[in-house]
């Protein structure tokens, strides 16, 4: 059994999925689902197709360059079994698995991090030079009005 | 999916399903065409029977052959190293096998998908045949003919272009394995 990659948007193919397309230059094209299958037929090269992850790397969006992913190499030598090797790799891929998530939000933070600081001075540039959309410019702020009690005027028209 | 629905329905009339087959994919393309939709309309793989073209991957003489009868007691027609009969529509001016000939042919290119035993689907680009026989015309005893069921194992031609698949050795022909170039 051997777990492989869909050639359109790289996600892993477990066995019984997908379709495998021989061409004749012997080149095998695998794909996960029908979708994949039919943008290929399409003849759409999947860097430009925003969902695939060879579009997010080839843009700098996801992370490419990270010892983890050499942990996951193909290997065309069969292991001779060994039941400690096993529990061992077993052990290593989860961990591995958590580290390299780790270290892709890290790089999706990192991105997106500059980006926060440049919304927040755009926010308070707009309300400095903007601010008559929310309050109208001649209206100035609170004033106190005196009110003079008004006693004597009362007792006048209950002594008539 | 279509086709097999609609050959499902025409049981006993193989040869009018087929020609039904052809009929309703024309006017699906063509309503395709007509509503505007070409990428909507996605080309329906199906089996290879008599009519079909299919083109010679062996260096035996042919070029293209047309099926005339698929050799396999499915009634919808040959799939993916099935054997079938043909006749030669095209071949190389001095070659082993010429024009007219009526030849027996190994399906080891397919378009439409077969299904391997660990889930998945292969399919290929064409449709291709590798020649295994030639049919002769019979003069000889009919006796003769009856006892030995004939095995088409060893293909005419000498070499073997472009990718075979696997299912050549569930269909008992190491020759052509033996021969071929990539192995898929």
């Amino acid at each position: 059994m051997r777990l492989v990659k869909c050639w359109f948007c790289s996600s892993t193919i477990y066995p019984g999925h997908g379709i495998q397309f021989v061409r004749n230059d012997a080149k095998i094209f695998r794909f996960c689902r029908s979708k994949c299958h039919k943008n290929f037929k399409m003849k759409r090269n999947p860097r430009k197709v925003k969902w695939t992850k060879a579009f997010r790397a080839a843009h700098g969006k996801d992370m490419t360059k990270d010892k983890t992913f050499e942990f996951e190499k193909k290997r065309n030598r069969p292991e001779r079994y060994d039941r400690n090797v096993t529990e061992n790799t077993l052990k290593a891929i989860k961990k591995i698995d958590k580290i390299r998530s780790t270290r892709e939000a890290k790089h999706i933070e990192n991105r997106l991090k500059p980006n926060k600081q440049k919304k927040f001075n755009e926010d308070k540039k707009e309300l400095n030079n903007q601010i008559d959309l929310v309050r109208a410019p001649g209206v100035s702020e609170k004033v106190k009005v005196v009110v003079p009690k008004i006693k004597s005027v009362q007792n006048e028209a209950m002594e008539e | 999916m279509a086709a097999a629905l609609a050959s499902r329905f025409s049981r006993g009339r193989s040869l009018i399903g087929s020609l039904s087959n052809a009929f309703s994919g024309l006017m699906n393309s063509s309503n395709g065409i007509m509503n505007g939709n070409i990428l909507s309309q996605q080309q329906q793989r199906t089996f290879i029977q008599m009519g079909t073209t299919l083109k010679v991957v062996d260096n035996s003489g042919a070029k293209e052959v047309k099926c005339i009868q698929s050799l396999k007691a499915n009634k919808k027609g040959a799939r993916l190293g099935d054997i079938i009969v043909g006749s030669v529509k095209e071949a190389i001016p001095k070659g082993k096998v010429k024009k007219g000939k009526v030849v027996y042919g190994v399906v080891v290119r397919a378009a439409m998908q077969k299904g391997r035993v660990d889930g998945s689907q292969v399919k290929f680009d064409d449709n291709a045949i590798v020649v295994v026989g030639i049919k002769e015309k019979k003069k000889k005893k009919p006796e003769e003919n009856k006892k030995n069921k004939v095995e088409f194992n060893q293909p005419t031609g000498t070499r073997v272009f472009g990718p075979v698949p696997h299912e050549m050795r569930n269909k008992k022909q190491l020759k052509i394995l033996a021969l071929a170039q990539h192995m898929v």
